[in-house]
C-alpha cells in the first residue's frame, strides 16, 4: 500500500514537474530575493515547531486499521498530534483528557472553550488539507455525521491517516469513543469513560424503563420544519431520554409537514438552541404566537423543552443532555432528586449539574469543561 | 481592426498563456501551508528527476497544490471553449455550457452513483460523463428538424431537458440519505477539492487533457466556418460551407468539454458564459482567436478563483464556483461598461 503510495506519487511529480521546473526556475530567480527571509523563517519554524519530523516517520512503527467507514490505513502505534474535524470528536478528545494531543480543530469546535484556542484548520465540511499537513499530524479524526468523504479520500492519498467514525446510536458512540482512546494509545480511559457513561445510561434507563414514551417532536430546522429519521444517533438518545420521536422516516433528516404534526400531536416539542435563558422564552412565546403551531397541543401547555446542541453532536456530552432531557420530560419520575436545579435553569443548560457525582479522573474532566462551558455561559448572560 | 494573421494569433495567446504562467505560480505560492518559492523550486526540481522523498513539502506540492492547479487549468478550459461554442451554435449571448442540460444529465449520473455504489472509488466520474452523454444524444434527437439542428429548437430541447432533469434531481435530493447527500451539494456548487479516482495521477491528468485537446482542436477546425454561420446560415451555405456538419461538429464538441468538466469538478458557474465575452470585449469576435483565448482566460479565472478560495477565509475553503460567480459578475459589468462608452 505504502509502497504503491511513493511509485505514484513518483510518476506524478515527474509528469508536473517536467512541465513546470523549468518556467519556474525562471521565475525564481526575480522572486528569490523577495522571498528569501521568509523561506528562512519556515526552516527555522519546521526545525523547532515540529516534534515529528517525518523523516523519522517510516521508523515508526504502525498498526494496520480499517475505520468505521470500511477505509483501511496505517495509524502509528504511538500518535502524538491529532486534528480533528469536527466538534463532537474535539469534545471525546477532551472528555478523554488528551487535549494535550489535540494538535488542531475546526472553526466550529467550541466545547470546551479551550478547544477555541487550538489552531484551526477551517470548517468541517471545507477544511484546508494544506492546513491540515501543516500541523503534522500523526491522525486525523473525522466523522460521517457532518465531513465529507472527499476531505477523508484525499488526505488518505497523499498518505495522512484518516479514521472516520460512523456513529448511529448510543452505543455506537461509546464504541467510537473507546476506538478513539484506544488509536491515541488510551484505551484504560477510554474504557473508564465508556463504563462511566454507559453507567449513567443504564440508571436513567431503569429509572425510566417502566414510563410511557414521551411522544416528541424534534425540531433540527423550523423554517422549512426539518426532523429526524429513525436511524439518526438523535432518535437512539431520544428513546436513552424516555422519548419517541413522533415522525417516522426512512430518511436521516426529512422535511415534515406542519399537517403531520397536528395530525400526530406531539406530547412535547423538543428545540436544540445556544440561545440565552431569555430567547429561550422568546423563542417559546414566537411558537404560541406562530399559525398552526398555536394550535398545537404541546404549545399550548408549554410543552417546548429547549436542549443544549449537544444533542445534536454524538459525544461523551450527549449523555449529560439526555439526563437533562429526561428530566424535562419525566419530572415526576425524578422529582426526588436532590440534585435537581431550578427548572427554568435546567431548561437553560441542560446537562449542568444534574449528572451523579462523578468518580473517575476522565469523568471529572467531562465535569469540569461542562462548568466551564457553565462559566462562560454565565459570564455571557451577565454581558 | 487588424487583420487577423498567425502571429497575432500567437502573440496574444503567448501573452494570456504568460499571464496563466504567473497565475500557476502564484497559486503554487500561497496556501495556509507556508511554503517559500526556493524551497518549491527544489521540490518540483527533485520531483522532476525522481528524487522526491515523502516530505511535508512533497505532500502539499505535489499532493494537493499540483493537482488542483491542473484540474483547475482544464476545467476552466473546458467551460469557456464549451460556452464560446454554444454562443456560436445557438446564436445567442446568454448561451452558456449548462445551458443544453448537459450539467443537469451530468449531476444526475453523478446523484445515482452516490445512490447506488457510493464508496466505489471513480464511480461518480464516470456516471456524471455517462449522464451527460445521455443527455446529449437525447437532445440532440429532440433538437432536429428536418434532420438539422436548429438552433432555436435545440435550444427549447435543451432547456426543457435540463429542468426536467433538475426536477428528478430535487425529487432525490429529498428522498435519499446520507453523506452523499453532502458530497452532491458540493457537486451542485462546483468544486475542486476532490481527489482523483485513481493511484496513477499522471495518467489521469493525461487521459483529461487529451479528451480535452481532441474535442477543443475539433471545435477549432470549425472557427473560420463559425465566423461565416454567425453572419447566417443561408449566407455561409452559399459560400460553399457544410452548415450542418459544422453545428455537429461544435455541438458534439462543446458538450463533450462540459460533460468533461462538469464530471470531475460538479457544475461550476459563469466561467462558460462570462470569460468569452470578455475575450470578445478584448480581443474581438473572430472564433480563430476566440476559441484559444476563451481556454486559456478560462484557465486563468478559475486558477485564480481558486486560489482566493482557499485563502482569503483560510484555514476555511470557499468552492471555486462561489468565487466564480462573486468576482465574475463585477469584472463583467466593468468591461460591458466600458465598451459601451
Amino acid at each position: 500500500m505504502r509502497g504503491n503510495i511513493l511509485a505514484v506519487s513518483k510518476a506524478k511529480r515527474r509528469f508536473f514537474a517536467s512541465a513546470l521546473t523549468l518556467a519556474c526556475g525562471v521565475f525564481a530567480c526575480g522572486v528569490r530575493n523577495a522571498s528569501a527571509a521568509d523561506v528562512r523563517s519556515q526552516h527555522d519554524a519546521a526545525t523547532t515547531t515540529n516534534p515529528a519530523p517525518q523523516t523519522a516517520a517510516n521508523k515508526r512503527a504502525v498498526k494496520q486499521v480499517t475505520d468505521e467507514t470500511g477505509r483501511h490505513m496505517a495509524i502509528p502505534l504511538n500518535v502524538q498530534r491529532v486534528v480533528t474535524l469536527a466538534p463532537n470528536l474535539t469534545e471525546t478528545i477532551y472528555a478523554l483528557g488528551l487535549d494535550g494531543k489535540l494538535a488542531g480543530d475546526t472553526t466550529y469546535c467550541d466545547i470546551p472553550p479551550a478547544a477555541k484556542e487550538k489552531p484551526h484548520i477551517g470548517s468541517p465540511q471545507e477544511p484546508s488539507l494544506e492546513a491540515i499537513v501543516a500541523l503534522h499530524p500523526d491522525l486525523v479524526l473525522a466523522t460521517t455525521s457532518i465531513n465529507r468523504a472527499e476531505t477523508a479520500d484525499a488526505l488518505l492519498k497523499i498518505g495522512v491517516p484518516v479514521y472516520t467514525s460512523d456513529p448511529h446510536t448510543m452505543a455506537g458512540m461509546l464504541s467510537a469513543t473507546a476506538t478513539i482512546a484506544d488509536l491515541l494509545g488510551a484505551s484504560e480511559q477510554g474504557a473508564k469513560l465508556v463504563a462511566a457513561l454507559q453507567q449513567r445510561l443504564d440508571t436513567l434507563h431503569a429509572a425510566l424503563q417502566d414510563q410511557p414514551m414521551a411522544h416528541v417532536l424534534f425540531v433540527v430546522w423550523e423554517d422549512p420544519l426539518i426532523s429526524i429519521g429513525q436511524n439518526t444517533f438523535i432518535a437512539d438518545a431520544l428513546r436513552w431520554a424516555g422519548a419517541e420521536s413522533i415522525i417516522v422516516a426512512s430518511q436521516n433528516w426529512p422535511q415534515v409537514s406542519m399537517e403531520e404534526v397536528v395530525r400526530l400531536q406531539p406530547d412535547y416539542i423538543v428545540l436544540t438552541s445556544d440561545h440565552l435563558e431569555a430567547e429561550t422564552h422568546e423563542h417559546v412565546d414566537n411558537l404560541r404566537n406562530r399559525p398552526t403551531w398555536s394550535e398545537l397541543r404541546a404549545v399550548k401547555l408549554g410543552h417546548v423543552v429547549m436542549a443544549s446542541d449537544e444533542f445534536t453532536r454524538p459525544s461523551p456530552g450527549l449523555v449529560d443532555a439526555i439526563e437533562s432531557l429526561a428530566h424535562d420530560l419525566h419530572p415526576e419520575v425524578f422529582s426526588t432528586s436532590a440534585a435537581l436545579p431550578a427548572p427554568n435553569f435546567s431548561l437553560r443548560i441542560v446537562g449542568a449539574g444534574l449528572r451523579p457525582a462523578p468518580t473517575a479522573a476522565n469523568a471529572r474532566t467531562l465535569s469540569q469543561f461542562v462548568r466551564e462551558r457553565l462559566n462562560n455561559e454565565v459570564s455571557t448572560c451577565a454581558r | 481592426m487588424r487583420p487577423l494573421t498567425p502571429s497575432r494569433i500567437l502573440s496574444i495567446c503567448g501573452l494570456l498563456a504568460a499571464v496563466l504562467f504567473a497565475a500557476v505560480v502564484i497559486s503554487l505560492r500561497v496556501g495556509a501551508y507556508p511554503i517559500g518559492m526556493r524551497d518549491i523550486v527544489i521540490t518540483l526540481f527533485n520531483g522532476a528527476i525522481g528524487r522526491g522523498d515523502t516530505s511535508e513539502f512533497n505532500q502539499v506540492i505535489f499532493g494537493l497544490r499540483l493537482p488542483r492547479i491542473a484540474l483547475g487549468i482544464l476545467v476552466g478550459a473546458a467551460l469557456s471553449t464549451s460556452g464560446a461554442g454554444f454562443q456560436a451554435l445557438l446564436r445567442n449571448p446568454l448561451a452558456d455550457p449548462y445551458v443544453l442540460g448537459v450539467s443537469s444529465g451530468a449531476a444526475l449520473g453523478a446523484m445515482l452513483s452516490l445512490i447506488i455504489a457510493p464508496h466505489t472509488v471513480g464511480a461518480i466520474q464516470l456516471a456524471a460523463f455517462v449522464g451527460a452523454a445521455a443527455t446529449i444524444a437525447a437532445v440532440y434527437f429532440l433538437g432536429r428538424r428536418g434532420g438539422q439542428l436548429d438552433s432555436a429548437t435545440l435550444l427549447l430541447a435543451g432547456i426543457i431537458a435540463a429542468s426536467f432533469l433538475s426536477a428528478i434531481i430535487i425529487f432525490l435530493l429529498t428522498l435519499v440519505n446520507g453523506p452523499g447527500l453532502r458530497s452532491m451539494t458540493f457537486w451542485l456548487m462546483g468544486d475542486l477539492t476532490a481527489p482523483p479516482p485513481t493511484q496513477n495521477v499522471l495518467g489521469w491528468f493525461g487521459f483529461l487533457y487529451f479528451v480535452f485537446i481532441v474535442a477543443a482542436g475539433a471545435m477549432y477546425t470549425t472557427s473560420s466556418d463559425l465566423n461565416l454561420i454567425l453572419t447566417g446560415e443561408q449566407e455561409a451555405g452559399h459560400l460553399g460551407v457544410n452548415v450542418t456538419r459544422v453545428k455537429l461538429v461544435v455541438y458534439v464538441a462543446a458538450s463533450v468539454l462540459t460533460g468533461l468538466a462538469v464530471s470531475v469538478s460538479g457544475t461550476i458557474g459563469y466561467v462558460g458564459l462570462l470569460v468569452p465575452h470578455v475575450m470578445r470585449m478584448l480581443f474581438g469576435t473572430d472564433y480563430r482567436l476566440l476559441i484559444p483565448t476563451s481556454a486559456i482566460g478560462g484557465a486563468i479565472v478559475i486558477v485564480l478563483a481558486d486560489t482566493l478560495g482557499r485563502t482569503i477565509v483560510a484555514p476555511t475553503e470557499l468552492p471555486v464556483g462561489a468565487m466564480t460567480a462573486l468576482a465574475g459578475a463585477p469584472v463583467f459589468i466593468y468591461l460591458m461598461r466600458r465598451r459601451i462608452r
